[in-house]
């Protein structure tokens, strides 16, 4: 199947989906003549629609283009956003600074960077660039981490 | 109106930033605005939309760094200066051309000011008119945008706005206060803010999508910039007039922006210049015009998105996200409501285009240091700024969760050859045009034909409809040709 064909597929899916919830949606007793669910329902509707014309294209291009992605690419990718959930789930325990000094070197080295102590100097002084600049500038309550909490004594 | 001495400071840092991010490969102005929106959080309004405004401007000239030193644009829109100004670079004559782009930025940035001032507030002079039914048409006029800015498949581009309508739906319903799409999470009951998928789609898709790729080329040289002498100055007048001329429409018409009107202003200044055969081989009209003509748009792309709430670019699209975050609304109010926050981003792009001067000249080499980094560190250092910044919005790490996913829905966008903007009009639309539509219905008692009743909003729907045929015959006639040119 081509690239459209696989897109449409896809936002199919999601246009059911998306009904079958804006259809679960409780009218309430305020409610208008549309009501809450009114037009979340007709936009799943038009998404089905356009999905369909989408899919009917895909599927009419004789010898269209495959959808791959390079496993470099993927690999690459995939790898950065690993990094960015893996400091969404340290940054409470281990504090913003020490996260932040890691998602740094753990990019550099996944993009391409050689793990070595430059990198590790730079992801450090860049994260305490940023600490300075939200944190002690900006005034952003950013986590100190529990670890860090217990080791100071703070609740 | 914040006084002078508030907004230049805000003004030259956005010059500097836009400048920096500008001179990166790949980092257009939007992603440079993008990156930045978060920061704006804890600052006052007008501060804060100065700030990404000039960031905008600055942007534009810093494409063009990269463009002339090592023949890779900056911005989409310094494409055009490539030609000549690389050419320039080959001469030895670096400095010469970044010179002429900075000086015809700050005229192209001048007059689109000029042109902004006079023709915003008219623009908007009817704002008292508007009632739930012509704001609804509004919404449907700038979703009409949709048509015009799908180039390569309106299906995809219709499919891109549904699905921001959809993401706008989520939250608390804005009539009844039911809760939509929340799946009991109290983090989804205010919806999902528009800045959240700015900075997912532009800046963190635009970091996927450059993981996968080659670092750029690196600047071998520094050239020291040299403004042109006065017998330069009268021979690129022409060509700067010529793209500021064209940089006005396209600022205005949906879809244009920078890149197009950089193309065109380089197309009509070759046409009338008296040097035609220096066009490609280093003319410093080639230069001039089109850089005239991106600043130009830098200021008229704003028109349509201050007076009816419209974004026509992707960088007017992220300013606006930045007038939302602050709680102000562009559109026909905007001017009655928050007049200050218009008047001093007037004083503000006026200090941003005398910054870009100055520090267009001082930032030389620091965006030559920039340029040269290394991209595993450059991307390292981005992803970190991008985390950092959507914390500090709500202190809450949901939504970094939430920017990263929309990062991945931007990639797969790209992937999938999906137009970005009208994703984000629909989501930057979405609440105006339910709201009022349902609010207007309840003023007329369901009556449909209250839409078409009211002049006002029976004009902006007919404006609407001519924007979507214009586009379906555009498409249609592009089709045609191509068809033609097989045979």
């Amino acid at each position: 199947m081509s690239r459209d064909g696989v897109l449409g597929a896809a936002l199919a899916a999601l246009a059911v989906g998306y009904y079958r919830a804006a259809a679960t949606i409780p009218a309430s007793g305020l409610a208008d003549a549309v009501g809450p669910g009114g037009l979340p329902m007709a936009y799943a509707g038009v998404l089905g629609f356009l999905s369909v014309l989408l899919m009917l294209r895909g599927w009419r291009t004789v010898g269209g283009e495959a959808p791959t992605v390079a496993p470099r690419t993927l690999a690459r990718v995939g790898g950065l956003l690993a990094i960015g959930i893996a400091y969404i789930v340290i940054v409470p325990r281990v504090g913003y600074p020490v996260a932040l000094a890691g998602l740094l070197i753990g990019t550099t080295y996944y993009q391409g960077g050689r793990l070595n102590g430059q990198v590790v100097v730079v992801g450090v002084a860049g994260a305490a660039v940023l600490w300075t600049v939200f944190v002690a500038v900006l005034g952003i309550d950013h986590p100190t981490g529990v670890w860090l909490e217990r080791l100071i004594g703070q609740p | 109106m914040e006084t002078l001495s508030v907004v230049a400071p805000a003004a030259f840092a956005g010059v500097a930033w836009g400048i920096l991010g500008g001179a990166l490969p790949g980092i257009s102005p939007s992603i440079t605005m993008a990156l930045l929106l978060p920061f704006t959080y804890t600052l006052d309004s007008a501060v804060a939309i100065v700030l990404l405004a000039s960031t905008y401007v600055g942007a534009e000239y810093g494409g063009s760094i990269p463009a002339i030193l090592i023949r890779t644009p900056g911005t989409n829109a310094a494409a055009a200066t490539v030609v000549d100004g690389y050419a320039m670079k080959l001469q030895g004559r670096a400095g010469e051309a970044l010179g002429i782009s900075l000086y015809s930025g700050f005229i192209g940035g001048l007059i689109g000011l000029l042109v902004l001032v006079l023709l915003a507030e008219r623009l908007s002079g009817v704002a008292l008119a508007f009632t739930p039914s012509a704001y609804f048409s509004l919404g449907v006029l700038g979703l009409s945008v949709i048509a015009a800015l799908s180039r390569e498949s309106l299906l995809k581009a219709l499919i891109a706005g549904v699905l921001g309508l959809m993401i706008a739906s989520i939250g608390t319903d804005p009539v009844t206060g039911t809760s939509r799409f929340t799946f009991d999470s109290p983090e989804l009951l205010s919806g999902i803010p528009p800045i959240l998928v700015m900075v997912g789609v532009y800046a963190l898709a635009e970091l996927f999508e450059q993981s996968g790729e080659r670092g750029w080329e690196q600047a071998t040289e520094r050239p020291r910039i040299q403004f042109p002498s006065p017998a330069l100055w009268r021979r690129i007048a022409v060509p700067q007039i010529i793209g500021s001329v064209i940089g006005t429409f396209e600022g205005l018409v949906p879809g244009g922006g920078g890149t197009v009107s950089s193309f065109l202003a380089y197309n009509e200044a070759r046409r009338w210049s008296r040097h035609k055969d220096e066009f490609g081989h280093g003319s410093p009209e080639g230069v001039a015009a089109p850089e005239a003509a991106n600043n130009t748009v830098a200021c008229t792309a704003l028109i349509p998105m201050l007076s009816l709430g419209i974004p026509s670019s992707n960088s007017a699209a992220v300013l606006l996200g930045g007038f939302l975050m602050h709680g102000l609304v562009p559109g026909p109010m905007l001017f009655v409501q928050h007049r200050d926050v218009v008047e001093s981003l007037f004083v503000g792009l006026l200090a941003a285009n005398v910054a870009m001067v100055i520090v267009g000249y001082l930032i030389m080499g620091p965006c030559i240091w920039l340029v040269g980094r290394p991209k595993p560190y450059l991307m390292a250092f981005i992803y970190a700024l991008v985390v950092s910044g959507v914390y500090a919005i709500e202190s809450s790490l949901f939504q970094v969760g939430v920017a990263l996913g929309f990062g991945v829905v931007g990639f797969g966008m790209r992937y999938f050859r999906v137009p970005v903007l009208p994703l984000i009009l629909g989501v930057v639309l979405g609440f105006m045009v339910e709201s009022n539509y349902r609010r207007a219905l309840v003023l007329a008692d369901g009556d449909l034909m209250t839409f078409v009743r009211e002049p006002l909003s029976l004009g902006l729907l007919v404006v609407a409809l001519l924007f979507v045929l214009g586009s379906v015959f555009r498409q249609a006639r592009e089709r045609w040709r191509l068809a033609e040119a097989a045979r």
